[in-house]
């Protein structure tokens, strides 16, 4: 007999099978919360799987404290309407240093207020599995990667130790001192993203979408002047400009493009009718060349 | 800020920025035209090497009928040129070439592409002979494998390999893409007596669906577009017969089959269901289903998802079953119609790839996982193994990485299994090494029986009154449990198991009588 199954509804069951897998599979089990769009997809289908329940695990943001007010917010509202058990983890280490994103390196500042605390938290609190919303599709180092994503002692991910993964089948079984990484985004696009924040009527940052906003221009970046903590350089001024961001990250990393795309719809024709790859905005990409491989052999996500 | 002499800041240097100006902006793309709806997808494995010009193959399709970013484009168009004046579209498949030269052990990539209606998913392979294991593991994801040939040189035995591969983890549908037909000076010949070997190949295998199509992927020439120089070929182009294909998830023939992941509950709604995806089949509200190992039955009162309910559920679908009756049903149970249960297998033949380092060890402790159960192997016997180039068999009581094994699986208690022709998804195994937790083969059951090997004298029954009395004392007569009941059993087995004891464990209760 045939039946039409469109191609999220596939993604979605996929999704959902792999939490539920993961959750019955793991002992304590966290998803890693970052507040963008792709944890929006990431937490909504942790909903559905363990519906009428709650999401049966905690949520957890590392929190550089460098974060867009508006994404605060919304990280707050949303472990508020859901009834999330939200635990939220600083570097205290590194705040008292003043390690920030102005007058470091972003390297410097990614290892020590993001790659550093998530693995403080991690320890901290004995999860042996981290959900998490990477993707295939973003990057060439993230195309092999596996839906159970191993990692030994001290976080680190060796290639020669991960698991072939065959059919449907996921096995968690953990070595001594192996933890997990999942990752029930692993077949979804950018362009999946988007259209089933669309579909599922999903409430995103505000951020995401077109509005008046301080900005000054710095190396040819727009970039949003949240507070004052960002200093203004000689012959910088701040202007309100309409802009709005394609990927949301730590401020002041984050580049914004201009846009009069007001509402999701806009949004999502905009960014996808827009020609060229992902992430151009996230700065800290650009920082380094693999950087990405770089970062995750050391236990960023 | 004191503790930062390693680091230097960032330098600045004052530049007045002129406010950078709109981007400019082509007549406004509708959603429909950026984000066209999708009616289905695909999953391919590419198996070839890269002399055969797999990269250039899917390179010149992404080229041709995808939605390539235009930087892509852009980078290609001004990169070197292949023959022809071509821009070399393997390009767009190197980054994962690369990836590969770092040695990883495992390596499968995953690519997606979208064509105007439907998406894409080439996994993508190593072919060469020390590389069966992941392509085993590739093939089981796929919908249907493009096996990549040279036309100047035939079907040599690595087509034969790959097919055998491919049958092995249970691809149905194949396309030989005979490629560099250009530099067989675009012969009708040598493309129809590929297509007779070809044929030969593919009774052998019992492919559903195997076509041979004539490409030159430099040129393009019926890769999406027609080709001038091959007016004899009247077949379809490769994209035509890969849009023409059933899309994944649309065929939800087979026996019901509904393996229980978790079960969930809701206290305040007395809402209590048992969640998993459909893995065949499918089930509608009022039908009995039963449970293979309690033999018990219930009828379906609800189907339910976080969305709405559904009258009927199919292959591939997530949903929640409540029941009519609590049947006490834990993960690993499988809910099946009551007319065509799996097995309550207890014994299993096998086909199976060995897919670690480590050699198959007679002694060893392994767990069987199915779908959603894990069962302690109570022995674990090479028959033979597979020689992929000549396709017999030999005996052997050895097995070593990329081995394709003939073996027979004796487990510690019972597992809801069906054989692999009857529902590849409860039909299929990773063997797991109990220490280290590693994926050491994947296979599929052949033969399944509910007959336990005969009890030696010298086996040890770990009952259920045993295990209650002390282990599990806190989690006695609690069915909701059962997991945990079922999780401690099996680590008592293995250590039971590794100290050279034959172990058994008791069942739980039979309720059928």
């Amino acid at each position: 007999m045939t039946v039409a199954i469109s191609h999220l509804d596939l993604l979605e069951a996929e999704s959902i099978h792999i939490f539920r897998e993961a959750a019955a599979q793991f002992r304590k089990p966290v998803l890693l919360y970052s507040i963008g769009k792709d944890s929006t997809v990431l937490l909504h289908l942790a909903r559905k799987a363990f519906w009428p329940g709650r999401v049966p695990f905690p949520v957890l943001h590392i929190d550089t404290k460098w974060k867009f007010r508006d994404m605060i917010a919304f990280r707050d509202k949303t472990a508020r309407d859901f009834d999330l058990d939200l635990i939220v983890h600083t570097n205290e280490e590194g705040l008292k240093k003043g390690i920030n994103p102005i007058d470091y390196a972003p390297s410097v500042y990614t290892d020590v207020m993001k790659t550093v605390p998530l693995k403080e938290a991690l320890d901290k609190y004995a999860f042996d599995a981290a959900f998490g919303g990477a993707r295939r599709d973003e990057e060439a180092s993230r195309a092999k990667e596996r839906v159970f994503s191993f990692r030994a002692e001290g976080h680190r991910w060796d290639p020669r130790k991960q698991r072939p993964e065959m059919w449907r089948l996921l096995n968690g079984r953990l070595g001594a001192g192996e933890t997990v990484r999942v990752f029930p985004l692993s077949n979804w696009t950018e362009r999946d993203i988007w259209r089933y924040i669309l579909r599922e009527k999903l409430e995103v940052v505000p951020l995401y979408m077109a509005k008046e906003r301080p900005v000054v221009v710095r190396n040819g970046q727009i970039i949003m002047r949240d507070d004052d903590r960002l200093p203004l350089k000689p012959g910088e001024k701040v202007e309100m400009r309409k802009i709005r961001f394609r990927t949301l990250g730590c401020y002041p990393l984050t580049a914004a493009v201009l846009s009069d795309a007001e509402d999701m719809e806009s949004v999502v024709a905009e960014t996808l009718g827009a020609r060229t790859s992902e992430r151009q905005g996230r700065l800290i990409d650009h920082d380094q060349t693999g950087a990405m491989e770089r970062k995750k052999q050391e236990g960023y996500f | 800020m004191s503790a930062q002499p390693a680091v230097k800041k960032s330098s600045i240097t004052a530049k007045t920025v002129e406010m950078p100006s709109a981007p400019p902006r082509p007549a406004a793309r509708t959603l429909a035209e950026v984000a066209p709806e999708l009616t289905g997808m695909l999953r391919l494995l590419t198996c070839g090497s890269v002399d055969d010009g797999k990269s250039t193959l899917i390179g010149r399709l992404l080229w041709d009928a995808t939605d390539l970013y235009d930087d892509q484009r852009e980078t290609l168009r001004r990169g070197k040129k292949v023959d022809g004046g071509n821009p070399d579209f393997s390009l767009l498949m190197d980054g994962l070439v690369a990836e590969r030269e770092q040695g990883i052990t495992i390596d499968i990539a995953w690519r997606y592409f979208d064509t105007a209606d439907r998406r894409f998913v080439v996994i993508d392979s190593p072919g060469h002979e020390q590389y069966t294991r992941n392509m085993a593991s590739g093939a089981s994801h796929a919908d249907l494998a493009i096996m990549l040939i040279d036309a100047r040189h035939g079907i040599k035995h690595q087509t034969r390999r790959h097919a055998a591969i491919l049958d092995l983890v249970g691809v149905k549908r194949v396309i030989l893409a005979v490629n560099k037909m250009d530099l067989a000076g675009w012969s009708e010949e040598t493309f129809r007596q590929i297509e007779e070997d070809f044929r030969k190949l593919s009774w052998r295998f019992g492919f559903w669906e195997a076509i041979a199509i004539p490409v030159a992927a430099v040129s393009g020439d019926n890769v999406a577009q027609r080709s001038e120089n091959m007016t004899w070929y009247k077949g379809p182009t490769l994209l035509q017969h890969l849009e023409e294909l059933p899309s994944r998830g649309t065929e939800s023939t087979g026996p019901f089959r509904f393996p229980v992941q978790t079960v969930l509950r809701d206290v305040r709604n007395d809402f209590r269901a048992l969640a998993g995806t459909v893995s065949s089949g499918s089930i509608r509200v009022g039908e009995t289903v039963a449970d293979a190992l309690s033999k018990r039955s219930a009828r379906v009162k609800r189907i339910a998802t976080m969305d709405r309910d559904l009258e009927e559920a199919h292959q591939g679908q997530a949903v929640a079953i409540e029941l009519d009756i609590d049947l006490d049903i834990a993960r690993g149970a499988v809910l099946s119609k009551a007319d065509s249960k799996p097995v309550a297998a207890r014994r299993l033949e096998t086909r199976l790839v060995w897919l670690n380092e480590t050699a198959y060890d007679p002694r060893g402790a392994y767990l069987l996982r199915t779908a959603t159960d894990l069962v302690p192997v109570s022995s674990l016997e090479i028959r033979s193994l597979l020689d992929l180039e000549t396709l017999a068999t030999s005996p052997s009581s050895v097995c070593n990485v990329n081995d394709i094994a003939i073996a027979h699986v004796a487990l510690g208690r019972g597992a809801a299994i069906d054989t692999f022709a009857d529902a590849p998804e409860t039909g299929s195994f990773m063997l797991v090494d109990a220490i280290s937790g590693a994926s050491i083969a994947g296979g599929v059951v052949t033969e399944v029986s509910a007959e336990a090997a005969a009890t030696g004298e010298d086996t040890f029954v770990l009952t259920r009154a045993s295990l209650e009395r002390g282990l599990c004392a806190d989690i006695k007569d609690r069915p909701e449990a059962e997991p945990e009941f079922r999780r401690r059993a099996n680590e008592v087995a293995l250590i039971l198991r590794a100290a050279g004891v034959a172990v058994e464990i008791e069942s739980p209760p039979d309720y059928s009588i």
